[in-house]
Parts: C-alpha cells; sequence; structure tokens
C-alpha cells in the first residue's frame, strides 16, 4: 500500500513538474536559437558592450522600436532561442539616426542614455578593394556626407579625397551602410568587440 | 435584523460592464499605438508621396483621427508608448511586477530606476488582488471570449474541455521561469506570459511585418482552453497569475456573499471563469474581482468587504430551500 502512495506520490511530482516546465519548452522549440550572429545585426544605441549584459536586461517589450523614428528597430520574432524578442538594427536595411528616442524610453538597464558620440554599436569597415573611390570607379562620397558625427568618425583619405577612411569617432550606426550605392555594400559594422583594434585598416 | 437590510451598492452590479469596457479599451490601445507608431514614421520622413496606395490610404485614415487631438504628431504621439508588459504614459512609466522580478532572476541585479514602475501596479495588487488579470489584461480579454465561443460549440452539440488540474501548477510555471532565467541569463518568463505576448505580437504584426512565435505559443493556449481546461491557462499555467495571485494573498478589497440575502442558486460558481466557490464563500487568492459574480446573482447576495481574509464558510443561504429547512428542524426540536 505505501509503495503504491509513493508510486502516485511521484507520478504526480512528475505530472506537475511537466506542466511546470511544459510552456517553456514549446517556446524553445518554437524560437531556435541562432548558431551565429549574422553580419550587420547591431544592438541598438546605448547597448551595453557585452550581449549576455543586453540579453539578460532586455524584457522583450518593444518599446525601443515603438518610438524610432526610422522604424530600423527589428526584432528577433521567430529565432533566436533565448534571445528571442531581443531588439536588432540591420542597417543593410535601414540603420539607426542615432536620435536617442529609444535610450530615452527603454524602461530598464537594456539600453542607457548616452551622447551620440559613445553609442558604441559598432564600427564601420570599408572594403577597399570594392568601394568604388578605392578602385577608381568614379567619386562617391555617399557614406561621408550621411555620417551623423561629422568628421569624428569617418572622412576623405589625405591622399585622395574622394577615398573615405573610418576614424576613431565612429560609433557604428551604420547609415554610411544603408545610403552606399554598390550593390555589394563595401562598407558594413563590425560588432564593437572586434572592433577595438586596427581602427580603419583591413 | 439590521443585517438583513444590508444591500450591496447599486453599481456594483454594473462594475462587470465596467470592467469589459476597461478590456476593450486596453486591447483597443495595443492595436492603436502600432497603427500610430507606423504614421508618426511616415510623418517623420515626410513620405506621403512615395507611399503605395493602400498605405496612404492608412495615412489619410491616422490623419483624420489624430489631426483634432495634435499638429506633430511625430513627437506628440510619443506620450503613450508601450503595451501592458512595460509602457510609457505621459511620462510616467508602468511595468508588471513579473517584468521586473524576471529581470532580476535574469541578470542577478538590481537596478531600481526599472523596478521602481513596478511598484505601482505591485500597491494596486495588494489591495486589489488580481485585478490586473480581469480588468487589463489583453490576453484575458481575448481568453474571456474564448470562453464565450466554447459556449457556443457546446451548444452546437461539439466537446470542449472541462478538465481540472492543480491550481499550483503556476506556482511552479513561474518558479522554473525564474529559475530557467537565472541559468539562461534571459527573461524566460516573458516568453510564456499571454499579456506580454498579446502586446508584443500585435505590435509586430502592425508594425513589422509579421508575427512572431508568439502567436503561435497564444493560440495554443487558446485552443487548450477550448479543447482541455476552460480557462485553462490562466488558471493552471499562467506565470504572471501566479505572481498576481500571491502578491494578492492578503489583498483589502475582497468579494463577499452575503449569507442572509443568498438563495443557493449557484449562479455565482457557474458563472466564475476562474472556477472559484463563492457559493461557499470560497473565493481564495486566484479571484480576480471580476465582479461577474455580482452581476449574475439574482438576490442582489454579492458585495465588495473591506478585510485581509476570506469570510469562513457562512453556510447555506438564508433564502434558500437547505436553510429553511434546517430552521424548521431547529424549530421542531425547541417544540
Amino acid at each position: 500500500m505505501r509503495r503504491r502512495g509513493l508510486l502516485h506520490g511521484t507520478a504526480a511530482a512528475g505530472a506537475l513538474l511537466t506542466g511546470g516546465v511544459l510552456p517553456y519548452a514549446l517556446t524553445a522549440i518554437l524560437a531556435p536559437g541562432e548558431a551565429r550572429p549574422r553580419r550587420n545585426h547591431l544592438r541598438p544605441p546605448g547597448a551595453p558592450r557585452d550581449d549576455e549584459a543586453f540579453v539578460a536586461a532586455c524584457i522583450g517589450c518593444g518599446l525601443c522600436g515603438e518610438v524610432c523614428p526610422p522604424r530600423c528597430i527589428q526584432f528577433h520574432r521567430r529565432d533566436g532561442g533565448a534571445r528571442v524578442n531581443t531588439p536588432y538594427i540591420d542597417p543593410g536595411q535601414r540603420a539607426c539616426t542615432l536620435c536617442g528616442k529609444c535610450m530615452e524610453t527603454c524602461p530598464t538597464d537594456a539600453l542607457i542614455r548616452v551622447p551620440p558620440a559613445d553609442a558604441a554599436m559598432g564600427l564601420a569597415r570599408i572594403d577597399r578593394t570594392a568601394c568604388y573611390p578605392w578602385v577608381d570607379r568614379g567619386i562617391c562620397g555617399a557614406c561621408v556626407t550621411v555620417c551623423p558625427l561629422g568628421g569624428r568618425a569617418i572622412g576623405f583619405d589625405f591622399a585622395n579625397i574622394y577615398r573615405p577612411v573610418i576614424r576613431k569617432g565612429c560609433v557604428g550606426c551604420g547609415l554610411c551602410v544603408e545610403v552606399c550605392p554598390h550593390p555589394s555594400k563595401p562598407i558594413w559594422i563590425n560588432p564593437p568587440k572586434q572592433s577595438t583594434n586596427s581602427v580603419g585598416e583591413v | 435584523m439590521t443585517a438583513a437590510k444590508r444591500k450591496p451598492f447599486f453599481l456594483w452590479r454594473h462594475l462587470n460592464k465596467l470592467r469589459w469596457l476597461s478590456l476593450s479599451l486596453v486591447f483597443a490601445m495595443l492595436v492603436a499605438l502600432p497603427c500610430l507608431h507606423v504614421y508618426q514614421t511616415y510623418r517623420a520622413a515626410h513620405a506621403y508621396d512615395l507611399l503605395a496606395p493602400s498605405e496612404q490610404r492608412f495615412y489619410d485614415i491616422m490623419e483624420t483621427l489624430t489631426s483634432p487631438l495634435t499638429d506633430d504628431p511625430a513627437e506628440d504621439l510619443d506620450v503613450v508608448k508601450g503595451s501592458t508588459w512595460s509602457g510609457n504614459f505621459w511620462g510616467l512609466k508602468l511595468s508588471d511586477p513579473l517584468a521586473a522580478l524576471g529581470h532580476i532572476s535574469a541578470g542577478l541585479t538590481l537596478y531600481w530606476p526599472f523596478l521602481l514602475t513596478a511598484l505601482i501596479p505591485l500597491v494596486i495588487t495588494a489591495i486589489f488582488g488580481r485585478i490586473f488579470c480581469g480588468w487589463l489584461c489583453p490576453a484575458n480579454f481575448l481568453y474571456e471570449l474564448n470562453t464565450n465561443l466554447t459556449a457556443w460549440l457546446q451548444w452546437a452539440g461539439l466537446k470542449v474541455g472541462h478538465r481540472r488540474f492543480d491550481r499550483r501548477i503556476k506556482y511552479l510555471v513561474l518558479a522554473v521561469g525564474l529559475l530557467l532565467s537565472v541559468f539562461s541569463g534571459s527573461i524566460m518568463v516573458a516568453a510564456v506570459y499571454p499579456p506580454a505576448i498579446v502586446g508584443r505580437e500585435l505590435y509586430y504584426g502592425i508594425a513589422q511585418g509579421g508575427f512572431g512565435v508568439g502567436m503561435v505559443f497564444f493560440a495554443g493556449t487558446l485552443l487548450f482552453d477550448l479543447l482541455v481546461a476552460r480557462r485553462g491557462f490562466c488558471r493552471y499555467l499562467c506565470p504572471g497569475g501566479a505572481l498576481y495571485s500571491l502578491l494578492g494573498r492578503y489583498r483589502l478589497v475582497r468579494l463577499r456573499r452575503l449569507v442572509e440575502a443568498c438563495n443557493d442558486c449557484r449562479k455565482c460558481n457557474a458563472v466564475c471563469e476562474f472556477e472559484l466557490d463563492p457559493w461557499r464563500d470560497g473565493f481564495g487568492q486566484e479571484c480576480t474581482n471580476c465582479a461577474a459574480c455580482i452581476a449574475i446573482c439574482p438576490t442582489n447576495a454579492m458585495t465588495f468587504d473591506i478585510r485581509p481574509f476570506d469570510h469562513p464558510e457562512q453556510g447555506p443561504g438564508h433564502l434558500g430551500q437547505r436553510y429553511r429547512r434546517g430552521r424548521e428542524e431547529q424549530m421542531d426540536e425547541a417544540v
């Protein structure tokens, strides 16, 4: 009789535990994890450099996206595993204008209010084997013209005044990527971690 | 015999209508805000001439709706943003206490500017109990409509679910969610919490070009309610409901049966979405103060009371047969 009670108890506890874990298992199946973040996926400005800290602080409320005037902030809606519902910016589609509304509205410490020059979303890189002025296919300068930080982040090369070079002040907003007329986008944004060394050189 | 003359305040019978109004308004807000955001982005970009005809129609509608309110929609409409999970209302930031708890457990930090946004909901819950579930939750709005659908299906002769489980499972869901948040370093409860899902998915669907996975999960919970247990997710699985139940355990404002006006018809038990036992004074911590039992009571025997505990069971209603029979027996014994 006691063994039976024990058996029933174990079964009940098992059923309870299954019930408790079931919703989370379902979400894990529904949003499969991404092995690697894709190139050009940036966090919004004001996010900590450490992506783990960002994911731990983001509650997935979507407020940053809801105030973004260019609607550049997108969300991991169907992927990302534990990162599901966190925001990202794909500057190839639409880039951040550093207006700062997302930092102001974020209720948590996922996005901290910083001046645009300290946003640290990443660092732009230029492929000098494809960029039109760098391969002498014409003069362009779209990236330099559009940069919201002016001469601090991107400027023209000293030797050839049509060739763009990245400077130390770049925060990686990605507007240069958005406007780049080259079909293969020879300018892109590296995440902030890898970009701490060899500024502006490829 | 002064007690027999106690009558509930007459407006409380109509609170349930007010509750439906509140639920509809919250849901309408969650639909309207993403639309307003899309309109704002069009305005900010001065993009009218670049839009497709359907988008221009949308722009015109939104312009007609908002022009009496503001001249500068791109800036002025930012005053209300967000959802019930976390929102910004005229400068007042409010968040779900579950979001605060999830934030603490995922980062193992206390970030006060965020935790303070959950303070007002916390105090309201301590006074009114699970009022968020009954009065504001956008998922509850859909779940209650789903209950009506269940009733129609049943009327049409289809089989619907009426299984019962242990109500304590949801506390386990909450505990497991917080533990998973600690170990995974991301706020796991947000992914299984229907009000957060509904707010988010409406935004994704309208402004981001498509629903996310949360919609699949939410559809699953609707089916669960339909086929397995009536209002099953709220009652057995919702981690937020569990948190609000715990916070509202000693709530001050609670429902109470006036035993001298009760006729034991048990309509309150039938109408209770959470299958509580108002007829036997069994409200407990799970009651959402939704006031459906007040609205349906034919003898005005349900009212609000201010006390931190439920009344102990008061026995059969004085207008009911059982009470009268008992009285007659007592009279016989006395004679």
